[in-house]
């Protein structure tokens, strides 16, 4: 980066006139005016406007499916597989529940043809049927119902049983998943994605596998038997309502196409605008001391705006469907009762038969829009778990070989390395670590300190060149040896939903409850920690045991020492330390670094001035390399910078 | 009639009216009544023709058989068939109506929702996150709000079915009172016997929504720790963890699941009975000739008809319960009271000193003044009184127990509504005493609050970076020319901010700048304070997160895009201080010396000690009253005894994003 030059062409180039700003949603979306247009064209443009939403729910699913950034989706027919797989291994199970729905649809669906056939008996019998008759069939109905009932828990039940199994499953795999992510993608990446597949799309899973499933299962046997039904009771009195069915069916079809990309979109822009308000929130100091109120409320009414168009695009759907399927289940009623008319008259159906035909057409319509429904969701679900097994599908970043490290010296050579292809951010870069020694980098930003640090500490492989310990390279490292050699500490200190002992054995697992405490002690945090009203078992994290700063800072620490690698790469890590519990800790930070060769990518020159050595890295190359008086003598980048520091 | 989205006033403007009615829950919802009383409307006309041919349908047909089909007249066929084409007909058509309809009230009333949360926490601003955390802020927008909307829906739908309920028993009674009677009575009677049921199903339910959103947290803290895990080990710790707690949802899963199935049952086994039943008593009433065989038929359909509009009822009546809940909720956060005494317009002029009178601290007009403390909590205070916003260490921090249930989280909840209140009026008494700063003579507490904040812009390191695009972010208010974007972008040397981010200008932020390294994110703010071009600008630690060599360029370059204007700045880089106009220097919140950089550092041990390394004075703070993002005035050394330099600390934050959709 040079001093004081502009930003040249490109800042004219993308600097907007805020008068044209696009609006959030285009203009062709907003109906128009009252009164501007005729009817005819009205309807044109209602059309068009449908299409259009059509055109954007699409994108967006094609976007969402193919993320720009992030995390790859699971390529289709993935899902199925690993469904299928999942109910194979409860394939008992799958049986028993998919029966007992059956059975309890098909004592469900007895009950309006013995309501029929009571009838028949009082008109045979005139109006006077015998008691027994009567009796008879009245205690049948009530053993078909608790048959019915029974069944019906054993179905619900189990479905639960089975749903809640697979989802469990499903999840701790995906959650796996995540933790075998590859280490130079979970450096590198957004954990905003991530996140997202965690929490929604884990949520979508769920309801699918949860509730969808299930309502499927019983969905589909319920239609089917009913249709059996009727057809036993009168196939003369079926046959309107099976081709009003039927004649819906293709818009059903039609509808869940394009259902999907609807519900995804309008999930969509629901997170949007809860992401906006969280930063409004968040940020609401901020918000007030530069006065961005109207921009906040304009950015949720646009939130808004957007979520509205993707909401009117899921209404006009669901309303054609709702034409269609309102027509073809009730029209059949008046059909139906027309056509038994005349069958009566002609002596081909009895009175029960009707009213059995009626009772089964008031039926059929719940279960099959909830079928429909059931459809809908389950096809989101399936989108979500494509997204969450995709997380499976990133492939490893590392290899790991036989050979174990003889030694401790870390080399470094001819390192090159690229985000992006053919942008080097590393020039080639030369670096042998002495064993026990401190070597603090410092250079500008953007000037590949932090890139160097990776490298260094086997995150990412260079691009070209090598890093290895004691002859090995670190990327042909098991991670578990890995850590045992070299460890990148960095600004964050995350404390986990845990136990003291869970956040701290994290780095060592197996440690003994003495070594947690020793390496507490270390840090000087035995003190509270065992003061703590459950000492090492005490919960951590929000809603439970919160921990200051200074605290989380000492976990962070302690960990390391559990840890014990013999390097150490200090990220801008010195922040770890909050200087109010510095004395605290002064002995704590050294008690970690004694006995480990450590670099320390640093912004500070004091931390530079007690290393050993200092490397001034700038554009992707150590320009200048020596202790620190060394590099005053060289009257260099370095000295000029101390002096002004410190003048 | 109204439609989505709506057009939200309340709190957009200063004396803006459309406020809701936050004096108790009950008020809020029928208010939120008001606000579409033409929906609503709506909504129940077209419920109540939905229901139409289902409530119609077995009289409809009882007549057609005792008058047509059994008699053989073929005319009273086509009548009644007739009669229920014209029902059918206008309930199918009706459908499309009501589905809109309701979907257009359910979104006014949740979209409703955001803009009012949003415009109440635009005006409150740091008021608001004193009192509420993020987190309940944001249920009360997205939980509640769609609460709000089932419960304009349900509003509706009771309606409607309360109606045809009383349509099937005006019918019933005609045709037969003793069965009409039992047919009114029972259908009642089964529903709160199957909702006595309902009671520990819905504790199951609980049990498992609470226990699932622990996991969802668990997975979320698990991404956020990531490079840890990742880093140091413990992935099979905490995926064991993971397993152990999705265990424990999928057993509550299957035990709610069995209460389901449970309550499913018995409604399949009493609606049943009640069928068996009625069928035996209308057989004996067709056999003493009190009844026709088409009646019959009609008593039948009423019997599986009427649970619907009584489940309705009590399906309105959780739904009622839980709206009470959200809008007591939403009540405490849209109702709380917003403490900045009215005052009468006034211009502030901007060209005298300003005074804080608790640190003694003078800074002068038109020139940079920075403050140096040992402890940094000091100046994060005095950038708090000079920009008059309320102390940080009083707020309401006790997050919500969602685990606690009946009387303790009645107590609880209690408990917090008094803080709130507490805290509210102690805020408000801090307003409108004198603040004890003063501009040019003037007292801040005697102007009014949008003047102060225009005149006076305090960035510290708690301001955040809003996704959008990166002139947004310069320039949030489109006042500034190009050149003048520019030069304050270089002024904070953050062209490396506009290098990386493809599209320059154009160039997308993500939400809380993430993506971009700490030194760039606060370099950005920096920008933006600066771009401001505030009268009195107020910066607190503004290079902290800075490499030393881009450090030295901002020295270099504030000086001069302040010219003229006052600027004071809470550091203790001597990079920046050598180029202040004036030092001063704090210790126990009180300005012990000034003077320049080098007469300080020549004249002030104490100075030297904390500019300069050192050993140090034992620090005054005891451990644990540390604050986040606090920044140290005292650079020392990584590895030496000293402390070393504390910077902004970037952790990123995670929350799981809730998806709400109707």
């Amino acid at each position: 980066m040079t001093l004081g030059t502009g930003l040249g062409a490109d800042s004219a180039r993308t600097w907007r006139d805020p008068a044209d700003r696009p609006p959030p949603v285009p203009e062709a979306l907003r109906p128009p005016a009252p009164g501007t247009v005729g009817p005819r064209e009205r309807h044109r443009l209602l059309w068009e406007r449908h299409r259009l939403r059509r055109e954007r729910a699409l994108t967006h699913l094609r976007e969402s499916q193919d993320p720009e950034r992030g995390l790859p989706v699971a390529p289709p027919g993935t899902v199925v597989r690993y469904l299928r797989g999942l109910l194979r291994r409860r394939a008992g199970l799958v049986v028993v529940v998919t029966l007992a729905n059956a059975l309890a649809a098909a004592a469900g669906l007895a009950v309006p043809l013995l309501l029929g056939r009571l009838v028949d008996v009082v008109v045979e019998a005139d109006g006077r049927p015998g008691a027994g008759v009567v009796t008879d069939l009245a205690l049948l109905v009530v053993g078909v119902l608790v048959a019915q009932a029974v069944l019906t828990y054993l179905a619900k039940w189990l479905a639960a049983v089975l749903g809640q199994g697979v989802l469990a499953e499903a999840r701790e795999h995906v959650v796996r998943a995540v933790l075998r992510l590859p280490l130079g993608k979970v450096e590198s990446a957004s954990t905003g994605d991530l996140v997202t597949r965690v929490t929604r799309d884990v949520g979508s899973m769920s309801s699918a596998v949860r509730w969808a499933l299930p309502e499927f299962i019983i969905g589909v046997v319920t239609v089917l038997l009913t249709v059996v039904a009727m057809v036993l009771n009168s196939w003369a009195l079926a046959v309107p309502t099976l081709v009003t069915a039927s004649l819906s069916l293709w818009q059903v079809r039609r509808y869940l196409q394009h259902a999907p990309a609807a519900y995804l979109l309008e999930g969509a822009t629901y997170s949007l605008i809860n992401s906006t308000l969280s930063e409004t929130v968040e940020g609401a100091r901020t918000v007030e001391a530069l006065g961005l109120q109207p921009e906040r409320r304009r950015a949720a009414a646009d939130d808004i705006e957007v979520s509205s168009q993707a909401e009117r695009y899921g209404l006009v759907l669901r309303n054609i469907l709702f034409v269609v399927m309102d027509m073809a289940f009730s029209l059949p009623r008046v059909i139906t009762l027309v056509v038994g008319a005349v069958l009566y008259a002609r002596g081909v159906v009895t009175l029960g038969q009707i009213t059995a035909a009626m009772l089964y057409i008031e039926t059929f319509y719940g279960p099959f829009d909830r079928l429909v429904g059931t459809i809908d969701e389950l096809q989101v679900g399936i989108a979500s778990t494509t997204r969450l097994l995709g997380i499976a599908e990133v492939p490893p970043d590392r290899t790991p070989g036989e050979a174990l490290p003889a030694g401790r010296e870390l080399v470094g050579r001819g390192l090159r390395y690229a985000y992006r292809e053919g942008q080097d951010v590393l020039h080639g870069i030369d670096l042998t670590l002495r064993p026990g020694e401190r070597l603090a980098v410092v250079g500008p930003s953007g000037s590949g300190k932090s890139t160097l640090g990776r490298l260094l500490s086997g995150i990412h492989g260079p691009g070209s060149g090598s890093v290895t310990v004691g002859g090995v390279e670190l990327v042909r490292l098991p991670l578990d040896a890995l850590r045992r050699e070299v460890a990148l500490v960095t600004q964050e200190h995350h404390v986990f939903r845990g136990s003291v002992r869970d956040n701290l054995v994290l780095a060592r697992e197996g440690a003994s409850d003495d070594e947690v405490w020793r390496a507490l002690a270390t840090v000087d945090a035995s003190t509270w920690v065992a003061a703590l009203p459950r000492g090492l078992d005490t919960v951590l994290g929000a809603g439970n045991q919160v921990l200051t700063p200074a605290q989380a800072q000492q976990v962070a620490l302690a960990r390391l020492i559990l840890a014990d690698p013999h390097t150490l790469v200090l990220d801008e890590a010195t922040s770890l330390i909050d200087p109010r519990t510095a004395r605290h800790l002064e002995g704590s930070m050294s008690a970690l670094l004694t006995n480990r060769t450590v670099v320390a990518i640093a912004h500070r020159l004091h931390t530079a001035h007690d290393a050993d050595r200092i490397a001034v890295v700038q554009d992707g190359r150590i320009v200048e390399l020596g202790s620190h008086d060394e590099l005053m003598e060289a009257d260099g980048e370095y000295a000029a910078l101390w002096r002004a520091w410190t003048s | 009639m109204r439609d989505f989205p709506p057009t939200v006033t309340a709190w957009a403007s200063p004396g803006s009216a459309g406020e809701p009615d936050t004096r108790g829950p009950g008020r809020f919802l029928w208010w939120l009544v008001r606000q579409q009383p033409d929906l609503i409307v709506a909504a129940c006309l077209c419920s109540l023709a939905w229901m139409l041919p289902t409530a119609l349908t077995p009289w409809v047909f009882g007549r057609a058989i005792d008058e047509g089909i059994v008699p053989g007249d073929r005319g009273q066929v086509l009548l009644w068939s007739a009669v229920l084409l014209v029902v059918t007909l206008v309930g199918a058509s009706s459908g499309v109506f009501y589905h809109t309809v309701v979907v257009r009230s359910w979104l006014v009333a949740s979209y409703g929702q955001t803009l009012m949360v949003t415009h109440k926490t635009a005006r409150l601003g740091h008021v608001l996150t004193r009192r509420a955390p993020a987190g309940e802020v944001l249920s009360v927008s997205g939980g509640d709000g769609e609460q709000f909307g089932h419960f304009v829906e349900i509003v509706s739908r009771l309606v409607g079915n309360l109606v045809a309920y009383l349509l099937v028993a005006v019918i019933v009674l005609q045709i037969s009172v003793p069965l009409g009677l039992v047919v009114l009575l029972v259908a009642p009677l089964l529903v709160v016997v199957s909702t006595v049921l309902l009671r520990p199903l819905s504790a199951a339910q609980t049990r498992e929504r609470s226990r699932d959103s622990e996991l969802t947290t668990m997975a979320t803290d698990i991404v956020a720790g990531l490079r840890i895990l990742r880093g140091i080990g413990g992935e099979r710790i905490f995926g064991d963890n993971y397993a152990r707690q999705s265990q424990r949802v999928r057993s509550a899963g299957v035990q709610a699941g069995g209460w389901a199935a449970f309550v499913e049952a018995v409604g399949v086994l009493l609606s049943g009975l009640f069928v068996v039943a009625l069928l035996v008593l209308g057989v004996r009433a067709v056999g003493r000739g009190d009844l026709q065989i088409g009646q019959l038929v009609t008593f039948l359909g009423y019997a599986v008809f009427l649970v619907q509009p009584i489940r309705v009822v009590f399906e309105a009546a959780q739904q009622i319960t839980r709206s009470f809940v959200s809008a007591r909720k939403t009540i405490g956060v849209l109702g709380t009271p917003d403490p900045w005494p009215g005052r009468p317009p006034a211009e502030l002029d901007a060209g005298g000193d300003l005074v804080d009178e608790a640190s003694g601290l003078r800074a002068r007009p038109g020139r940079l003044t920075m403050v140096v403390s040992a402890v940094p909590d000091d100046t994060a205070a005095l950038a708090d009184r000079l920009g008059r916003y309320l102390p940080a260490d009083d707020t309401l921090t006790t997050p919500e127990d969602d685990e606690a249930t009946g009387r303790a989280a009645r107590r609880a909840r209690l408990e917090r509504e008094t803080a709130r209140a507490e805290l509210a009026g102690r805020d408000a008494e801090r307003a409108e005493r004198p603040w004890g700063v003063h501009l040019g003579g003037v007292d801040l507490s005697r102007l009014p609050l949008e003047v102060v904040r225009r005149t006076v812009v305090v960035s510290d390191t708690r301001a955040h970076v809003f996704a959008g695009t990166l002139q947004d972010a310069v320039d949030p208010h489109h006042r500034l020319t190009r050149e003048q974007a520019e030069e304050a972008l270089h002024a904070a040397a953050a062209e490396d901010v506009f290098d990386i981010l493809p599209g320059g200008w154009q160039g997308v932020l993500d939400e809380r700048g993430r993506g971009l390294s700490g030194g760039q994110r606060q370099r950005l703010v920096l920008t933006r304070a600066l771009a401001t071009d505030a009268p009195v600008l107020v910066l607190v630690e503004p290079t902290s997160a800075v490499d030393a060599h881009t450090e030295a360029r901002i020295a270099a370059r504030l000086p001069g895009h302040r010219r003229g204007r006052t600027t004071v700045v809470m550091t203790a880089s001597p990079l920046l201080l050598h180029h202040a106009d004036e030092v001063a220097f704090v210790e126990d919140g009180r300005v012990v010396a000034t003077g320049t950089h080098d007469e300080l550092v020549a004249s002030c041990e104490g100075y030297r000690r904390t500019v300069l390394r050192g050993e140090r004075e034992p620090a005054s703070a005891p451990v644990g009253t540390g604050r986040d993002g606090a920044t140290s005035p005292d650079d020392g050394s990584t590895w030496g005894p000293a402390a070393p330099a504390g910077q902004q600390h970037v952790i990123p934050e995670h929350r799981p994003e809730e998806v709400t959709s109707p």
